[in-house]
């Protein structure tokens, strides 16, 4: 399951329409380059590392876009992301999204924009904490190369990245059990399942995964299921800095690690066992023979 | 309301530049097609290991075994899932490779012939797929591509050379094996 791409980028004449006209301000230019980039790394979230403060510029009435057009999706994650401030007071709704575009100078009829639900804040702020993890993997893994970090043993190494994952959920514990119901909703499934999905293969992915059987499958959902299962413990856990969950996930992590375990011993004493049978088998055929022979 | 719908995905160490989900299913049915191969040639060793033709289908087999290693790479350097049916796969490949085998040698030597030349067929679309995207980008996986192809072809003329065309209904066999090795390619490719 791979990532989906993003729609391609249209001009924002419509947005025109939400600016305050006192704001107005120039911004650096987005050189084209900077916008091919946008178009084969989708995941280039680069109105996050923008600052806040030039934005845009439009040649409103002639009808010829300036050079520095932002496009609609750009837009729409300095929204979101701006939006994030205001959803432990408001929660995830379009009261947050509002709030957010206020902040950016943009009138609250930016938000509609969006679905009501506020199923992309949520999606936004997911697909962002799989960004921010998958760097702090990659930056974990570049330290181990260059020889400055030992090589974790693979059980620490789950618990730690999942630990990393679900951490980044602590500012907005309140009310995320209301985005994980939303996130069920039929009509977000897939987006949220594509989501998890590669959040577990890059976890994996770190670990040093290199299976090419069905075992790729087996670790895969395994870890889903301990994602998912601490995640839940988590909304419940008033435990100070959240312990309980922490010693819930390390427990689940051993019993994955056991079950694997177990398999191969099953395994080999299936094999000692059957090795042992064909011994019998063949100590009685000769015992037979040597009977017969007398 | 109701804006664009933003899909946002996870950010991942992709390889630049390429076109993942060709690329993907490239390799994801190429890993499945030298996966099955191998099961094939293990069946029909496990049948006709000690007869005349053991030695030559133990080579075949080696150099199978050999494409599996380069794919469990790639498979590993690009990041692509493996098809959810290999452990159909492998049982089916042996069933296959030892049923074949147990029409006689000649049987087998069919069976090696109708996969052999499904899969070189298979790899030459796949040359044409990347030559079209972009012979540059993909130089090394053409190269495995264009090579793997050719060790298909030789395995093919050996089956011919041991008289795989006297084999019992070899055109019905022949034809039968096909449209699995089609079937199996549609699947792994998607699932």
């Amino acid at each position: 399951i791979r990532c989906q791409l993003f729609p391609p980028q249209r001009p924002l004449q419509a947005s025109a329409v939400l600016r305050r006209a006192s704001d107005e301000q120039k911004k650096e230019p987005l050189t084209s380059s900077s916008q091919q980039q946008f178009d084969s790394h989708p995941t280039n979230h680069q109105p996050e590392q923008e600052p806040q403060g030039p934005r845009p510029s439009y040649t409103g009435q002639g009808g010829q876009e300036s050079e520095d057009y932002e496009s609609e999706e750009q837009l729409q994650h300095r929204i979101l992301t701006a939006a994030l401030e205001f959803v432990p007071e408001h929660g995830w709704t379009a009261e947050a999204i509002a709030e957010g575009a206020k902040t950016l100078g943009l009138s609250v009829a930016a938000a509609g924009m969006f679905h009501s639900d506020g199923s992309e804040l949520i999606l936004h702020f997911v697909s962002q904490c799989n960004t921010n993890l998958s760097e702090l993997l990659e930056q974990e893994q570049k330290l181990v190369q260059l020889g400055e970090a030992e090589k974790k043993p693979t059980d620490q190494f789950l618990r730690d990245a999942v630990e990393a994952r679900l951490r980044m959920l602590i500012p907005y514990i309140e009310k995320w059990p209301q985005a994980l119901s939303i996130l069920l909703l039929p009509h977000n499934i897939p987006s949220s399942l594509n989501l998890l999905t590669s959040m577990i293969d890059d976890i994996w992915h770190y670990a040093g995964d290199q299976s090419t059987d069905f075992n790729w499958y087996t670790r895969r959902a395994v870890l889903t299921g301990i994602y998912n299962t601490t995640e839940l413990v988590m909304m419940q856990d008033s435990s100070p800095d959240f312990e309980e969950t922490w010693r819930f996930l390390e427990n689940r992590v051993a019993d994955a690690m056991n079950m694997g375990s177990t398999a191969n011993q099953v395994q080999s004493t299936g094999e000692a066992v059957v090795q042992g049978l064909m011994g019998a088998a063949v100590t009685v055929s000769n015992a037979e023979r040597a009977v017969r022979t007398e | 309301a109701g804006g664009a719908s933003l899909r946002p995905c996870s950010t991942r160490v992709t390889l630049e530049g390429i076109n993942k989900p060709v690329i993907d299913r490239i390799i994801r049915v190429d890993h499945a097609g030298e996966y099955g191969a191998n099961r094939i040639y293990a069946g029909q060793m496990a049948v006709l290991g000690r007869s005349s033709v053991g030695p030559v289908i133990q080579q075949m087999w080696n150099q199978e075994k050999d494409h599996l290693k380069k794919f469990n790479e790639l498979m590993v350097a690009y990041r692509v899932r493996p098809t959810v049916l290999l452990p159909f796969w492998n049982v089916a490949g042996f069933v296959l490779g030892a049923g074949s085998a147990l029409l006689g040698k000649k049987g087998a030597m069919a069976c090696t012939v109708a996969v052999e030349e499904s899969i070189s067929d298979h790899y030459n679309s796949q040359i044409r797929t990347l030559m079209e995207e972009d012979p540059e980008k993909y130089k090394e996986l053409l190269q495995i591509i264009k090579q793997f192809r050719d060790d298909e072809r030789e395995h093919h003329d050996i089956g011919l050379e041991h008289d795989a065309e006297a084999a019992p209904a070899y055109s019905v066999l022949k034809t039968a094996i096909q449209l699995g090795c089609k079937a199996a390619i549609f699947l792994s490719e998607r699932i």
